[in-house]
């Protein structure tokens, strides 16, 4: 948190008796305004001498409160914002794109749980393989195993032209990431990287995928303390931050634990419900087939619709 | 003039019916959409409707914003709403604005007669019908839509932000739409309780410099409330999710509110007809800001659906504060929640 003073020069009535004002109510820098009454702080600037001055100190500090928060919207807007800008990106796999209605949002927090060789990583590669062909958009992978796999991209893309092949694979990036904080690094680089090229709506698809989000923070959560939590929410939120203001599908996946009654439950905790949108649930039912349920979506009720999908190829028969 | 302060002051105001015509005008008595149309509430009342995720929560907000914004009568058609503006502050950044829509569009569709059992058959059936657009719809639809205000916080300097504006907008857009402001929705005011208990008090140089945590900014947050309300009167509703889960080698201590031993008994109440896994972990200001409780639970049970193909789990409501003994049952469907008798 930066001092008062820091604002500088352009700001000419922030001089130092207003600084002075503010320090004797134990006020140093803008955050700190936030946490008192500004109306009680000009009834205590009438007790001063020159209190318009001050005053004027206060109006300003009121207006830059008003930009350290997101701007208001009614409905219409934000409609219209979703209906132009906010598209749905079929993911590759039949049964997912049915059950979802559509397939990944842009704009939402997509996480897939299941236990290990369920198929997450192939599905999240074939999402990113579909949105990089298909909808020719960029792809931030991140993985967190070293699980990603260009030649599985590959074929999931099928026989095409080695040039075509080439701008494809150009449009997926990878990063290797293995804890909390260089994830955090890197999601705060993307969106300083998304903030100064976005001027207008491009219309270009983006997703991002995480695979595995809960390997990165499973370490964290150990202790009893509020840190590991509190990481965790950050980092959820800054993930909702980036989906929305920046139209882009996030995609993260999440392994399985036991829970009562010897029932399986996804991992992360309580805590972690809130973050995503939709939340899959991956089963294994015998053999080479898996069924893929919804625990969590904003409209669609969530349980009764499941699809079952062969494992190795990862798509065709479904069943409502 | 010292006499006429005194005189002034012991004189009459205003007498008791006028003060009851006032008090019932600027806060009228108003009901909520079901399934929360158990308990009369008021402008000034603070509800706070906690669960698990996912368990409805946000769908009951979504349902009494639409029933505020709708009009009471329109073009001849009774749509029994309040006709007034809502304001959703969104801290969960979930919100699903074509969820809003959906709700919004059934009502008006029901409101003029058409069946929704029809429509939900038809559906069922394979095809992919969209609700019937009827003539002025739109115009309907998006002077609803335009009553209803949201912003998203992703974190709590700017939720202490909005709420410091809020005034100054709430003022700006009453002038604008000529309407009040009868409903101020947030969603999951716990969102940020594990960023704002993790942030450590530093040493603070200035002995008395207020500090950002949980304690500080709920004292700031309450506080700004409070004065909103004493402004503008208006009805708060907030969502919360739990944040512990249903393990028994959690070590922590739930915070100690002034309704945590109500809450304690309700809990021993509770546990006999369904399991309870709530622990309060609100700091005791926001506990004795909120007037009104509710519970949401999802059961085991699922009943099958108007439409005869899927079976729809049922969701339980409970009001702990004031206390009812009864537990309303509701499922979810595509028009929001519909009571199970």
């Amino acid at each position: 948190m930066p001092p008062l003073k820091s604002l500088g020069p352009g700001f000419p009535v922030i001089d130092s008796d207003f600084q002075s004002f503010c320090a004797s109510l134990g006020i140093l820098s803008v955050e700190d305004f936030l946490l008192h009454d500004l109306d009680a702080l000009a009834a205590q600037a009438d007790l001063r001498p020159s209190p318009e001055r001050l005053k004027q100190g206060l109006a300003l500090v009121f207006t830059i409160i008003e930009s350290m928060h997101q701007p208001w919207r009614n409905g219409m807007e934000i409609l219209e914002d979703v209906q132009k800008n906010k598209r749905i990106l079929s993911t590759g796999c039949e049964g997912v794109d049915s059950l979802l209605k559509g397939g990944l949002h842009e704009g939402h927090v997509t996480e897939l749980t299941g236990p290990s060789s369920s198929g997450k990583t192939q599905f999240c590669l074939m999402a990113s393989a579909e949105v990089a062909y298909k909808h020719k958009g960029l792809v931030t992978y991140i993985d967190t195993g070293n699980s990603f796999s260009a030649k599985r991209i590959a074929h999931s893309i099928g026989q095409v032209d080695k040039k075509v092949l080439q701008t494809v694979m150009n449009r997926i990036i990878c990063y290797s990431v293995y804890d909390i904080f260089t994830l955090l690094a890197v999601l705060h680089e993307l969106e300083f990287r998304l903030k100064s090229q976005i001027c207008e709506r491009d219309g270009i698809a983006r997703l991002l995928v995480i695979d595995s989000i809960s390997s990165l923070i499973t370490p964290i959560l150990g202790s009893n303390g509020p840190q590991g939590r509190g990481l965790m929410t950050s980092t959820g939120w800054l993930l909702k931050k980036v989906a929305d203001e920046y139209s882009t599908a996030v995609l993260v996946s999440n392994h399985t634990v036991s829970g009562n009654h010897g029932t399986t439950k996804p991992a992360l905790g309580e805590s972690w419900k809130v973050i995503p949108h939709t939340r899959l649930l991956l089963t294994q039912v015998g053999g080479s087939n898996c069924s893929i349920s919804i625990i969590k979506h904003p409209s669609l009720e969530n349980a009764t619709s499941f699809s079952l999908l062969n494992h190795s190829q990862f798509c065709i028969t479904y069943k409502v | 003039m010292v006499e006429n302060g005194v005189k002034g002051w012991i004189s009459v105001n205003e007498g008791a019916r006028e003060m009851l015509e006032r008090v019932l005008g600027e806060r009228p008595v108003m009901m909520l959409p079901p399934p929360l149309h158990r308990v009369p509430v008021r402008a000034g009342n603070v509800i706070e409707i906690s669960g698990t995720s996912p368990s409805a929560k946000t769908l009951l907000l979504i349902q009494a914003a639409v029933n505020c914004v709708l009009p009471t009568e329109w073009e001849g058609v009774h749509y029994g709403g309040l006709g007034q503006l809502v304001l959703y502050i969104d801290l969960d950044c979930h919100f699903d604005v074509a969820r809003l829509q959906q709700v919004l569009r059934y009502r008006i569709f029901k409101a003029r007669g058409g069946r929704v059992v029809d429509w939900e058959q038809n559906n069922a059936k394979g095809g992919n019908v969209e609700l019937p657009l009827i003539v002025c719809d739109d115009e309907l639809l998006s002077l609803c839509m335009r009553r209803f205000f949201y912003v998203r916080c992703y974190q709590t300097s700017e939720f202490l932000a909005t709420l410091k504006t809020l005034h100054c907008r709430v003022q700006r857009e009453v002038e604008a739409h000529g309407a009040r402001i009868q409903l101020l929705l947030i969603d999951n005011i716990g969102a940020f309780h594990w960023v704002d208990r993790a942030t450590t008090i530093s040493v603070l140089e200035v002995q008395n410099r207020k500090s950002f945590s949980l304690q500080g900014v709920w004292e700031a947050l309450v506080h700004d409330l409070r004065k909103l309300l004493s402004v503008h009167p208006m009805l708060i509703v907030a969502s919360k999710a739990s944040v512990f889960g249903n393990t028994t080698n959690e070590a922590e201590r739930p915070f100690q509110g002034r309704f945590s031993m109500d809450i304690a008994d309700q809990r021993s109440r509770m546990k006999e007809s369904h399991k309870h896994k709530f622990r309060e972990y609100m700091p005791a200001i926001w506990q004795a800001f909120v007037t009104h409780r509710v519970i949401l639970q999802n059961s085991d049970e699922s009943v099958a659906a108007s439409n005869g193909q899927h079976k729809q789990p049922i969701h339980l409501l409970e009001w702990l504060l004031p206390a009812l003994n009864t537990v309303d049952k509701f499922i979810v469907g595509d028009a929001g929640a519909v009571l199970v008798p």
